[in-house]
């Protein structure tokens, strides 16, 4: 930790590798993973919101078109991406605007089944998927210790956007939605049981269907 | 004569779909409304939509570019949509020119949006009426709301003011300013539609920082240039950098 603190308390910044890049095998995960925020939404907030929803009910990994060619899938195939903490199996989509070494998704539009009052059968548990699966909170054990946070030496902000990682084709028969799954959430108290198969909100009220 | 517009640049768009949820909440509840949703928290949502926005890729990498790109009805000087109507219900405003659907007197037959060549209708399975982008015509004339607020939902809501509304026939409003000075422009011009609504395209931004800037030339990562001075308990280059 002392070293940590005289090594990058500098008053002016300055480059150097991430920490967890620096204790990552970068011959084994070549890519770097990040998350962005999608617009529409913030965070998981009104994930339960029908007409947010409609923007982004999952989300795809997104990548260089070189890096399908490499590993031998397609734009839209079921892809694992693995880092030295988990792995993860989601969908690819292609982007001429991504740098080669990175792959990039949507943040928060992954749920459990069951979690925010959605359906079970709802994408964002089928189709959606979190990085967070993949990204620790600890350093990898080193000669410093076993336990370092990783996060920022200067400011603690959490290393979320260091994670080194691989992305390859998922087995033809593999089940085409993503891994992890979990047991469903159950219903808070209060919440719908049911949900209406279709709905027309009114000036802040909704009616159910049928009855507009 | 007078038509109203919207004009939107898509050099400052930055997809954050406050126009399509904006839109959606104000016609919902006014009179070109409901909207309704389909399977609203199950799989595959899907619902009504005045306005979408529409995102693509331009390029190759490095030189590509991401383009998002909001699509309502165009409100075109020759509709195509409105002469295809078996019953009069698809109409275009002599006053202002915008373009409505009499729900009263539509039948659901979907000529309309066949005729559409930009795809801006939007067909409710559930009350069978071809709906669409009214240009909020239940809120620009509305004497009960102060008058700078009357102006469609999409256009208030916009928070980098890509969208702006005006009356593309009078040449001294905001809109055809824009359209002359930054060259506006019509989709598909070459199918006869007129359309009302223009873009503003999208403008090379350059980048004025030298390389120079970028770089600290002090980093204190480097301490391989420094000259060994002290005695070997000092931190060796070991010490400081990776592991």
């Amino acid at each position: 930790m002392r070293k940590r603190i005289e090594t990058y308390f500098d008053p002016l910044p300055f480059y150097f590798e991430p920490l967890e890049v620096q204790l990552s095998d970068k011959q084994k995960y070549p890519l770097s993973a990040i998350t962005q925020r999608p617009m529409a939404m913030y965070h998981s907030w009104d994930s339960q919101n029908a007409w947010l929803r409609q923007i982004h009910a999952h989300n795809y990994l997104y990548m260089s078109p070189d890096l399908g060619e490499k590993e031998g899938f397609g734009d839209g195939d079921w892809v694992w991406v693995e880092s030295q903490w988990g792995k993860v199996r989601c969908m690819c989509r292609f982007s001429e605007a991504v740098e080669p070494g990175t792959v990039w998704t949507w943040n928060a539009i992954g749920k459990s089944a069951g979690a925010w009052n959605l359906d079970q059968g709802a994408n964002e548990s089928k189709k959606g998927f979190l990085l967070n699966h993949l990204i620790s909170e600890e350093l990898p054990a080193h000669a410093d210790g076993e336990h370092l946070s990783n996060s920022d030496p200067v400011t603690g902000q959490a290393g979320w956007y260091d994670v080194r990682v691989r992305v390859y084709k998922a087995d033809e028969d593999e089940d085409k939605v993503v891994y992890p799954q979990f047991k469903a959430v159950a219903s808070m108290p209060g919440e719908a049981s049911k949900r209406p198969k279709w709905m027309t909100y009114f000036a802040g009220k909704f009616a159910k269907g049928g009855s507009r | 004569m007078t038509q109203l517009a919207l004009v939107i640049d898509l050099n400052v768009c930055v997809g954050c779909h406050a126009c399509v949820t904006s839109c959606k909440e104000w016609n919902t509840s006014g009179m070109a409304g409901g909207m309704a949703d389909d399977n609203p928290y199950g799989a595959d949502p899907t619902g009504t939509f005045f306005n979408r926005v529409q995102t693509f890729e331009v390029g190759e990498y490095p030189c590509s570019e991401t383009v998002h790109f909001p699509k309502s009805c165009l409100h075109c000087e020759d509709p195509p949509c409105v002469p295809v109507c078996p019953t009069g219900a698809s109409y275009k405003r002599e006053e202002d020119g915008i373009v409505l659907v009499d729900y009263d007197k539509c039948i659901g037959c979907k000529y309309c949006s066949w005729a559409c060549p930009y795809g801006a209708r939007e067909f409710d399975e559930h009350e069978k009426v071809m709906k669409k982008c009214t240009l909020c015509v239940d809120r620009i004339y509305d004497e009960n709301i102060p008058e700078a607020e009357r102006k469609p939902a999409c256009v208030r809501a916009c928070p980098t003011s890509a969208r702006l509304y005006g009356d593309v026939h009078d040449p001294d409003s905001e809109v055809s300013v824009a359209i002359r000075e930054a060259g506006g422009y019509q989709l598909m011009p070459e199918w006869g539609t007129n359309p009302a609504n223009h873009y503003l395209p999208r403008r090379k931004t350059k980048i004025r920082i030298h390389e120079d800037e970028l770089v600290r030339a002090d980093n204190p990562l480097k301490k391989e240039t420094d000259r060994p001075t002290g005695p070997i308990d000092e931190p060796t280059l070991d010490d400081s950098t990776s592991w």
